[in-house]
């Protein structure tokens, strides 16, 4: 029996029933790291600290102690969340030495429950990107075939669950960087309301969308780890105390009633014919078992993409201000004055792509360019914002693509960033209105052999719809 | 609808502070025109009836009692520091 080709509420009962340990799961998972490490999804491993926790629960386990909902369960971080004691890069120079004195809350909470985390994940420098390409280490290859890329930002998050280096591991999405890598890596990834997972200790790119999100191989994997994640925390004024669902409860087995808004800018001419018939053929498997669609309209959503990249680099342009060369990260040699050891440290230390967003975040945000970019594209958001909440009244979820195409070759489009933002047309909209979305599995491309995500997007808080959904999906595609 | 020149994008990057070459700031004032012709999409939408101050952006913050708690110990934090010196950071002379 392999045990990493399980899910992990499987080896989680296997784990209960004594039928394998955690020492044992966490030794297998630094196996198949080894085997798999030229898709190059970690950037570092906590190697001595993983089987040392292992082995402590598995003590614990034999003692009949009471243990957390992922007790001996191996995961991974994105390298932008914070674990006291290892490197925190966010892959970029900048940080390439920076240890992190602390662990983010996030984190904190996989390890209160038990969790045992194994290394830290690839992504695109600060999360800027779609593709990881962007990384200042290497790009990470998308473990369903080497020359694509695994989508981004979160690529080494995904690519590490798909090539089974880990049962779950943890992302953060701005603009689509849990559910685009998840789409392109054929795993689960789950985008959870704006403040439902505290951000406390995770590394800012735009405060106003970041979410925290698990990556899966299941439905009901992200429903263990959202329930785990999810819950106010003080270190986080953004998070909510909106009451946390027991989010496995919420899977009934059942879609008989639901109605599922369909819109038809999610259906556009910019849609791949064969994702379109994917997506398609996932709403009938929903609807032969008793939901119904339902016609929306979201006007605004094809602008949501400009209001992204105004709100989004304005915010980076200011978070990433702190980098400055003086408390942590890169300092350069020879300066002048002050300013010139700012300015020579951050030059030094951010790779382009960053850079492109500083720059544009203090082009909308300057004198003479803020009304017309920055505070219109703030009204716009509210707008979108709007648009969702009146599509809500006619339906439960609403189902989209999760991305346009399937994943795209390395090198194909890291010369064109506009092609790499428009990557993020379906999943952007999502992270203006602050919803909770998830990107699951829904077929392969017959002509690239590449998976194919759908995106159940609903109300906020109401992730555990998405639970419902996604899991019935999962368990009844087959019959059709 | 809004464009960027070469002298433009030299004080932006002054205001950033970050340095390019001339041949690096001509390459990013082409692909800057492209990022502008994206996000130049929101004039097509009307915002005239929208105030953006009508709700609270934190409607679910809370006040706390101002507690004194542990924080980060000092060697910490400055153990990161590229440059350091008796538990603190170094920074170039600012004052003659």
């Amino acid at each position: 029996m392999n045990y990493l080709d399980m899910n992990l509420w499987q080896v989680k009962e296997l784990l209960d029933k004594g039928e394998v340990t955690s020492e044992q799961l966490t030794s297998m998972c630094f196996e198949q790291i080894e085997k798999t490490k030229e898709i190059n999804a970690l950037l570092s491993l906590c190697k001595e600290s993983a089987l040392k926790t292992a082995k402590e629960i598995d003590e614990k386990r034999k003692k009949g102690e009471k243990l957390g909902a992922l007790a001996g369960i191996p995961v991974v971080l994105k390298d932008n969340i914070n674990y006291i004691n290892t490197k925190t890069t966010c892959a970029s120079k900048f940080l390439e030495n920076w240890v992190s004195p602390f662990t983010a809350t996030c984190a904190q909470k996989l390890i209160d429950a038990g969790a045992v985390i194994i290394g830290k994940a690839n992504m695109d420098e600060f999360a800027m990107g779609s593709s990881t390409e962007n990384s200042a280490f290497g790009v990470t290859k998308n473990p369903c075939n080497t020359a694509y890329v695994p989508g981004g930002s979160s690529g080494g998050s995904a690519a590490s669950v798909a090539s089974k280096q880990c049962f779950a591991s943890l992302g953060t999405d701005t603009g689509g960087s849990i559910r685009e890598p998840a789409s392109f890596c054929g795993v689960v990834g789950l985008k959870p309301t704006y403040g439902r997972v505290s951000r406390s200790g995770v590394v800012a790119f735009a405060s106003s969308l970041d979410q925290v999100g698990p990556f899966t191989r299941c439905a009901k994997d992200s429903a263990i780890m959202l329930s785990v994640l999810a819950g106010k925390d003080e270190l986080d004024m953004t998070s909510s105390s909106v009451e946390v669902k027991n989010y496995v409860q919420e899977i009934k087995g059942d879609v008989k009633g639901l109605k599922i808004g369909i819109a038809k800018q999610f259906f556009s001419d910019k849609l791949d014919d064969e994702v379109k018939t994917k997506i398609q053929n996932a709403i009938n498997v929903l609807t032969k078992n008793g939901a119904t669609t339902v016609e929306i309209d979201l006007p605004s959503i094809d602008v949501a993409l400009a209001v992204y990249y105004i709100v989004s680099s304005a915010e980076a342009a200011s978070n990433l201000a702190r980098f400055d060369g003086i408390r942590y990260g890169v300092r350069a040699k020879n300066y002048e004055d002050l300013v010139d050891l700012y300015v020579k440290s951050r030059t030094q230390g951010f790779g382009k792509e960053v850079k492109r967003r500083i720059m544009l975040g203090n082009y909308v945000l300057s004198s003479g360019y803020f009304d017309a970019f920055y505070r219109k594209a703030k009204k716009v958001q509210k707008i979108i914002k709007q648009e969702f909440l009146e599509a809500f009244k006619k339906c439960d979820i609403i189902i989209s693509p999760t991305t346009a195409t399937t994943a795209f070759k390395i090198g194909e489009k890291s010369d064109d960033h506009v092609a790499m933002y428009l990557n993020d047309i379906f999943t952007v909209p999502i992270n203006i209105a602050g919803l909770p979305a998830m990107s699951i599995p829904c077929g392969v491309s017959e002509k690239n052999g590449m998976p194919i995500g759908m995106q159940i997007i609903a109300p906020h808080f109401e992730e555990g719809r998405i639970f419902n959904v996604a899991d019935f999906y999962e368990n009844n595609k087959e019959v059709q | 609808m809004s464009k960027i020149n070469l002298e433009e994008a030299k004080k932006l990057a002054k205001l950033s502070r970050l340095e390019f070459t001339d041949a690096e700031l001509n390459t990013f004032v082409e692909e800057f025109e492209k990022t502008l012709e994206q996000v130049n999409a929101i004039d097509s939408v009307d915002t005239s009836k929208i105030d953006l101050y009508e709700e609270t952006l934190l409607a679910d913050s809370q006040l706390r009692e101002d507690v004194v708690k542990e924080s980060f110990k000092q060697e910490a934090i400055v153990a990161n520091a590229p440059e350091k010196k008796d538990g603190a950071f170094v920074v170039p002379t600012t004052v003659e």
